[in-house]
């Protein structure tokens, strides 16, 4: 019988009168593994940031272990054995392993009146912790040289290095390779087994069901559901996040692809990048690109809207070649793109709700008097594109898009490309970190473009929601294009073998 | 093979600033021979002494993403108040040390405003910049002081290498240790990579960033110091606009303006010589002296265009290989 | 019944203090404040000299407006000032100059002038947007480059001789209203107008929110910094002309003393340095509180030394000021 390491109790907060988290009680057991899953707004990140040191909670108890646990700072937090690693790594990608390692408390060594850190100690502290975590790197290797799974296990060794009881990890695997997610697992499994505690907080239900040894199910900042995982299933899940039970996860599909092709990809070849890319796409049609990450799907993606260049082969968007490096000329002929990463690519964040919606279109308000836009043409525009995509917004014209939750942001980009009517829309992992109920909506907008006649290319790595979308789907690998398989070929096994086929990368 | 030409270009781009160096200096030495006499290169040191001790300095600030435009007046205060102890008397120690203490305490009143008020760098240093020379103008009441005592002290020898060259030596040297080797310079690297995410590691960022724009004041003393003991004069102009000197020599030794990177050996060091070997060598073959500014100019535009170009390539050799096997 | 007022008028105190028009109040303030000192100040022919300060130095700020709104900085236009003027005066100059006594003289000049600084524009911006160079190395080399390109073409010497239609911009008048005032607030407008309804303008803000994604979006990244760089330039041309009128020569080193002023005015005025926000209003608010505050030192007769300082102090405090708003509202 393990015993209770962590206890919250009734734990109440609030920001500017509106509650986030209303009397959550959980329980974490020494040596086990707790999933925390629910919608985006649920108060998944509250909690953790009050549980981290980042937050004070309102009202309600912390404990750990004998202790009542109330971290006045992250680094109280860390040093009273609480690591929380982050979505976004907070490691310094300018300096060594080992000094990210020792950041907050290097040893020294006095010479001639000055401190110096003493190199080889933290040298060989660090070396031992990584390989605790099977990581084959030097301590001196600079962080901005590991990928993203390999930042990941070091920011593991240090939470070890710090004598670590409770590790926190928050969405851990949306950077990570299939390969690195599996060495992940296994370091956890390893981990549990010494008697550390985890928290597993993801949106990927299905990792959570396989990884975790309990579950908490939050939803409006309540437990909504808690128990071991063998107390739920994938549907049980979802209908408590979501609080209502969902008859499907995907809107069935209300009109099929017309044969008119409206984008011809031919011979499409960037030395390094991707080979030989070859497919049409028809009116109306949901084609799904599937593969691992690294598979060059993102890639293939930017040189059809333009953002990289192509050296040979073809692109012919509604029978013309497309011939300039240029999205704005994309755009011009009747193409969109929502990118991978919104926050970099996809949104102005700090600038209002409208002025994002309005932002493509922008010459098209501007017509009558050529230059100058026709502010109100271009605000009741926006509205109603806003409208369409059902965001939930107070105010247009004064909220700034750095305040919507995850899914209308991702509303809001849908919203500045349905304004321009394109044609051809290319949509790249469309419903990464959004939750359930804001992906359903993502998908019923998909459903209506592509009845209106819109060709869609739809990006995942989420094979069950190509699976559940798509009208074919092209598997890639290293670049190329492994296979194409209609709807009624669909076999989730083969997709999933194919992507990993040519992928054995070291 | 496109990967060997890729290592050479890869290569030539990281260390663009020695290149860009050698080129320089090869191109002075086939133009005037007389440019390699050893007497010439101490002399070339000796020159860039007081500008690199004060690129030094900003090379701190920089690496946190600040910026102190205030450097020219901190030169000009405190060489103009150590000149004015002197002209009255006193020991040049304690004008000197008078004059230290000021580069100090202006560096202070500097970090005061920007971690205290939490006002911007660049408006909190370009406004002392402006009172700072003020102030140095009311001291010197814009007349010229003459101090040939001070010239003595400047170009007096210590086992045949001149007085400034050693100053520039410690300054670098210390620099440099503090910078690589201190759990305080490793700080300054960190916040300069992620300001927020310092924070939350638990270092104390308001204290290191106080402290890196004191020791920015106290570098421009000492540089004002040295460029007071090699010309004896302490003139209206003292400093000006020199912080853009400061600035570029950093620059290009490969400092970035972002913030997080940057060496200030060789990096800074090699950027200061290299804008003073310029002006030298410019001198050298007799160019007129309004040539300087446009030739100086230029060589520092390359060199930060070189930099933009090491930039991308970089950027573009770091997107994934996905079909490496392919490329081979 | 008596908790209304005092709340009413801290409502008031809030809305001055947040609004948008807050440096024009921190001016009326000001001068408010130093007006008992100084009668003179507010004399008819005082008010009117801090309104022709202001012409120039606002046609300067007003293109740096354009370059802080895209995140970038323009320190080159002190020497598009002195190079403009030189080039200007030379084409102008009864002294041997190129179109001496033609009555072409005139307009070509001014034509000359405009030119050189939209030119150094195009070639900041296209090292900005092309090179992808950092703006403030550019724009300082830039600076480096022609302001001693200036002295070189005039050996330090300055030009005289203008033909009198060019000095007579810098004090006659149509009607009632003076050619400076004229020329500025036709910039001044187009500027507003560009910046505020238009496309380009529109751009320039989404490109300081986040330049990628406008690229993204289909903004041309390239071109609209490039113009934003030529219009800045433009402008600094502008005030060149307003400033060699006023001072009836061609000088290598007109302007060398105001970045600071542009800048603070520009920044006080608030337009942000990290860009995306910025408004031509702002900055006009800004300029008047900068020559209020020169104007005003000289008027209570300090030394030139004093003011220079006391000119650090005040900027220094109207940047607090602003510091200080920002987080009151981000707080709320």
């Amino acid at each position: 019988m393990s015993d209770t390491i962590l206890e919250c109790r009734n734990v109440t907060k609030s920001f500017f009168g509106v509650p986030v988290l209303r009397n959550v009680s959980l329980t974490l057991k020494a040596g086990r593994v707790l999933g925390i899953v629910g919608e985006n707004g649920a108060g998944k990140s509250t909690l953790m940031n009050i549980l981290g040191g980042v937050l004070r909670a309102d009202s309600g108890s912390v404990r750990l272990g004998e202790r009542d646990h109330a971290p006045q700072n992250p680094a109280e937090a860390f040093r009273e054995g609480i690591a929380f690693i982050h979505q976004e790594l907070n490691l310094f990608t300018n300096l060594s392993v080992a000094e990210n390692m020792f950041i907050a408390a290097f040893p020294k060594m006095r010479i001639v009146g000055l401190p110096l850190i003493r190199r080889r100690a933290i040298r060989e502290k660090t070396q031992a912790l990584l390989a605790s975590v099977d990581l084959h790197v030097s301590a001196e290797a600079l962080v901005e040289d590991l990928s993203p799974g390999e930042r990941q296990m070091v920011e593991i060794a240090k939470a070890l290095g710090a004598d670590a009881r409770i590790i926190i990890l928050d969405e851990p695997t949306t950077s990570l390779s299939s390969r690195e997610t599996q060495r992940l697992f296994g370091i956890i499994h390893r981990l549990r087994g010494q008697g550390i505690s985890m928290i597993y907080i993801s949106h990927n239900l299905g990792d959570v069901l396989r990884l975790c040894d309990d579950i908490l199910i939050l939803r409006d900042g309540r437990v909504v559901g808690e128990g071991p995982k063998e107390e739920f299933t994938l549907e049980r899940m979802i209908s408590l996040m979501v609080g209502r039970s969902m008859d499907q996860l995907y809107p069935s599909r209300s009109a099929r692809p017309s044969g008119e092709i409206v984008l011809e990809v031919k011979s499409l070849s960037q030395p390094g990048i991707v080979e030989n890319i070859t497919f049409q796409l028809h009116k109306g049609e949901i084609l799904g690109i599937s593969g691992l990450m690294g598979s060059g799907r993102t890639e293939l993606a930017r040189i059809l809207f333009g953002l990289d260049a192509f050296e040979h082969g073809e692109i012919l968007l509604n029978g013309e070649p497309l011939t300039r490096c240029s999205p704005h000329e994309r755009i011009h002929r009747g193409m969109a793109f929502l990118t991978e990463d919104r926050r970099a690519e996809g949104l102005l964040i700090n600038a209002s709700v409208e002025d994002n919606i309005a932002l493509v279109s922008l010459p098209s308000f501007a017509r009558a008097l050529p230059g100058l836009v026709n502010r109100p043409e271009m605000l009741r525009a926006a509205g109603r594109a806003a409208k369409a995509v059902r965001l939930q917004c107070s105010s247009l014209s004064r909220q700034t898009a750095k305040t919507l939750s995850g899914g209308n942001q991702q509303k809001v980009v849908l919203a500045k490309w349905l304004l321009e009517k394109p044609s051809v829309f290319v949509l790249d992992e469309p419903t990464r970190g959004i939750d359930v109920g804001a992906k359903f909506e993502v998908y019923r907008i998909m459903d209506e473009l592509a009845a209106k006649g819109v060709g869609i290319v739809f990006i995942s790595s989420e094979i069950e929601e190509l699976m559940g979308m798509c009208d074919r789907i092209l598997v890639m690998a290293y670049g190329e294009i492994r296979r194409c398989m209609a709807r009624t070929q669909f076999d989730k096994e083969k997709i999933f073998r194919d992507a990993l086929m040519e992928n054995q990368l070291p | 093979m496109t990967t060997r030409k890729g290592n050479i270009v890869l290569f030539v781009l990281n260390n663009a600033p020695l290149i860009l160096f050698a080129a320089v200096f090869g191109g002075f030495a086939t133009l005037s021979p007389k440019f390699l006499a050893v007497e010439n290169l101490v002399n070339i040191l000796v020159q860039s002494a007081s500008i690199g001790i004060v690129a030094t300095g900003m090379t701190f600030v920089l690496l946190t993403a600040g910026i102190d435009l205030s450097v020219g007046s901190i030169m000009f205060l405190s060489a103009a108040a150590a000149g004015k102890l002197i002209a009255g008397g006193q020991p040049v120690s304690l004008a000197f040390a008078v004059a230290i203490a000021i580069g100090v305490g202006y560096g202070a009143i500097n970090a005061f405003f920007i971690t205290r008020l939490k006002i911007l760098p660049f408006i909190v240093t370009l406004s002392t910049q402006f009172a700072g020379r003020g102030l140095s103008l009311l001291i010197t009441q814009t007349r010229a002081m003459n101090l040939p005592r001070l010239v003595e002290v400047g170009s007096s020898k210590i086992l045949r290498i001149p007085v400034p060259v050693w100053w520039f030596g410690a300054v670098v040297v210390f620099a440099h240790v503090v910078l690589m080797k201190t759990a305080f310079g490793r700080h300054i690297y960190a916040i300069g990579n992620d300001a927020e995410g310092a924070k939350k590691a638990g270092i104390n960022t308001t204290r290191v960033v106080f402290l890196v724009y004191v020791v920015s004041g106290l570098c421009a003393a000492i540089g004002g110091l040295v460029y007071l003991s090699r010309l004896g004069l302490v003139s209206p102009k003292l400093g000006l606009q020199r912080e853009f000197a400061a600035i570029a020599a950093a620059v290009l030794g490969g400092t970035s303006l972002f913030g997080g990177r940057g060496k200030v050996f060789p990096g800074t060091f090699l950027g200061a010589v290299l804008i003073q070997t310029v002006e030298s060598g410019l001198v050298f073959i007799k160019a007129s002296e309004y040539v300087y500014p446009l030739v100086t100019s230029f060589v520092i535009f390359f060199a930060v265009f070189v930099d933009s170009v090491r930039h991308v390539k970089l950027q573009q050799l770091k997107r994934r290989r996905i079909r490496v096997a392919a490329t081979g | 019944m008596t908790s209304s007022v005092p709340v009413r008028s801290r409502a008031v105190w809030r809305r001055l203090l947040f609004s948008e028009h807050f440096v024009l109040y921190l001016s009326v303030l000001y001068f408010l404040a130093v007006w008992p000192f100084a009668p003179r100040l507010a004399s008819p022919r005082n008010l009117l000299d801090i309104f022709s300060n202001m012409l120039p130095l606002l046609s300067v700020a007003i293109g740096q407006t354009f370059v802080l709104v895209t995140a970038g900085i323009d320190l080159s236009v002190t020497s598009i000032i002195a190079l403009s003027s030189v080039f200007g005066a030379s084409v102008m100059t009864s002294d041997g100059g190129l179109l001496s006594g033609s009555i072409l003289a005139v307009p070509a000049g001014i034509a000359v002038m405009l030119a050189t600084g939209v030119a150094i524009g195009l070639l900041n911006g296209t090292a900005i947007a092309r090179l992808r160079m950092p703006p403030f190395m550019v724009t300082l080399t830039t600076m480096m480059f022609f302001s001693g390109f200036a002295v070189w073409l005039t050996g330090s010497q300055k030009i005289s001789g203008l033909p009198r239609a060019f000095v007579g911009l810098g004090v006659g008048s149509v009607g009632f209203i003076p050619y400076p005032f004229l020329i500025a607030a036709v910039l001044a407008t187009a500027a507003h107008v560009t910046l505020s309804r238009t496309v380009v303008g529109r751009w320039i803000y989404a490109i300081g929110h986040n330049a990628r994604a406008a690229r993204v979006s289909g903004v041309p990244v390239n071109r609209t910094v490039v113009f934003a760089y030529a219009a800045s330039g433009f402008c600094a041309a502008v005030a060149s002309v307003l400033y060699t009128a006023r001072l009836e020569t061609g000088d290598p080193v007109l302007g060398q003393r105001i970045l600071l002023d542009i800048i603070a005015a520009v920044v006080i005025g608030g337009t942000s340095l990290f860009g995306g926000k910025g408004k031509v209003l702002w900055t006009v608010f800004g300029v008047l509180f900068i020559t209020l505050i020169d104007n005003s030192l000289i008027m209570l007769e300090f030394s030139h030394f004093t003011i220079m300082i006391v000119k650090g102090a005040v900027i220094l405090f109207a940047a607090l000021m602003d510091a200080l708003r920002n987080r009151l509202l981000a707080a709320q």
